[in-house]
C-alpha cells in the first residue's frame, strides 16, 4: 500500500498545478483511509472543485472535504500606527 | 502635516465567475482610506480574461489605486499585458520602483514590486551552486537592491512599501515552517530597514497572521484576503 504522505503530496502537488484549481493554501492530511481537504476558498464552486482535483489524485480515499467559503465583510476598523 | 489612510488587500484571486462581487466592497472606500494598495495576486491563473475582471472591479474608483503583482499573476505568463491592462484603467502597478501620489498636500511614496522567496536570515538558500539555485536566489537579490534604490531616491513624508512576498516571518505564522523559503525574503526587509520606510504591506501567505514588525523596527502587515477577512485592511499614518 502506498505511504499516506505520497498520496497527501500527490495530492497538494494536484492542487496546486491542475487548471481547475491552482490553490497552493490547502492543507492535505491523509488519516485512516480518508482524505481530509482544510483551507479557505472564496465561493463553492471552488471548494467543490477542490474536492474533484483531490478525489481524482487519490481514488479509493473518502474525501472529507472541510474547505471553508469566506465572505468579503466591510473593511472593519483601521489601525493608528 | 495631515494624516493618512491607508487601505490594502493582496490575494483576491479573481476570476470571471467572481465579477462584480468584490466592487460592492468598494463603493464607500472614500470614507475610509485615502489610498488603496494592492499585494498581487489579484487573478487566480494570471490570464488576461481574469485581468480584465480585476480591472472591471478597481476602475474609476475615487481613491488612487497602486498595485503590484503576484506569482499566480505570472502563471500564463503575461504579466507585462496585465500590467498594461491595469495600468489602462488607472491603475498605478510597480515593478521594483516608486510612485508619489499628492493626498491633501501630503507626498506619498510607495515603492514596491512582486518581491521573491528565498527564505530568512540563517535558514535561506545562498547564492552558490547550480545555476538554478543561482537563479532564484539571484532573483531576489536584484529585487532587494532595486527597492533600495528607490527607497534612497524616493522624496516623500511618508513612505510605504508594497510587497506580495513577505519581508519578515513574523507575518507567516501559522503557515508550515518548511515552506518559509517560498513565502518571502529577509533580503527585502534588509533593502527597507536600510533605507526607512512607515509601513510594509504584503500578501502571498494566506494561512499567515496579519502583523509583524521588520528587525529594523518597521510595521509589516500581511493584507492577504484570507488573513484580513475583510475587504481591505486600513492602516492610519
Amino acid at each position: 500500500m502506498e505511504a499516506p504522505q505520497y498520496v497527501a503530496a500527490r495530492v497538494q502537488r494536484a492542487l496546486a498545478e491542475d487548471e481547475r484549481t491552482h490553490e497552493l493554501g490547502i492543507r492535505v492530511d491523509v488519516r485512516g483511509g480518508q482524505l481530509f481537504l482544510r483551507g479557505q476558498v472564496t465561493c463553492d464552486e471552488r471548494r467543490l472543485l477542490i474536492a474533484d482535483v483531490a478525489g481524482e489524485a487519490a481514488p479509493g480515499l473518502t474525501v472529507r472535504n472541510e474547505v471553508t467559503v469566506t465572505e468579503v465583510r466591510g473593511p472593519g476598523e483601521g489601525e493608528r500606527l | 502635516m495631515r494624516g493618512l489612510r491607508i487601505a490594502a488587500v493582496g490575494d483576491i484571486h479573481l476570476d470571471e465567475s467572481l465579477g462584480g462581487r468584490y466592487r460592492k466592497q468598494l463603493d464607500d472606500i472614500e470614507e475610509h482610506a485615502d489610498v488603496l494598495l494592492l499585494a498581487g495576486d489579484l487573478t487566480r491563473h494570471g490570464t488576461l480574461e481574469e485581468a480584465r475582471v480585476v480591472a472591471d472591479e478597481f476602475r474609476d474608483l475615487p481613491v488612487p489605486v497602486v498595485a503590484v503583482l503576484g506569482n499566480h499573476d505570472h502563471h500564463s505568463d503575461h504579466p507585462a499585458e496585465i500590467a498594461a491592462m491595469l495600468s489602462d484603467v488607472g491603475i498605478r502597478v510597480l515593478h521594483d520602483e516608486a510612485t508619489v501620489l499628492g493626498i491633501g498636500g501630503v507626498r506619498l511614496g510607495v515603492v514596491g514590486g512582486k518581491g521573491f522567496g528565498g527564505g530568512y536570515a540563517g535558514k535561506c538558500a545562498s547564492d552558490f551552486g547550480e545555476p538554478e539555485i543561482k537563479a532564484f536566489v539571484g532573483h531576489t537579490k536584484r529585487i532587494a537592491e532595486r527597492w533600495r534604490t528607490a527607497l534612497k531616491e524616493l522624496e516623500a513624508d511618508r513612505r510605504v512599501v508594497l510587497s506580495h512576498y513577505s519581508p519578515v516571518k513574523d507575518t507567516l505564522t501559522g503557515e508550515p515552517l518548511e515552506i518559509y523559503p517560498f513565502l518571502g525574503s529577509y533580503l527585502l526587509a534588509e533593502a527597507v530597514d536600510a533605507e526607512g520606510a512607515d509601513l510594509v504591506v504584503h500578501g502571498h501567505a494566506h494561512a499567515g497572521t496579519e502583523k509583524g514588525v521588520t528587525p529594523g523596527g518597521i510595521r509589516v502587515r500581511n493584507v492577504a484576503l484570507p488573513v484580513l477577512r475583510r475587504a481591505y485592511g486600513v492602516y492610519y499614518l
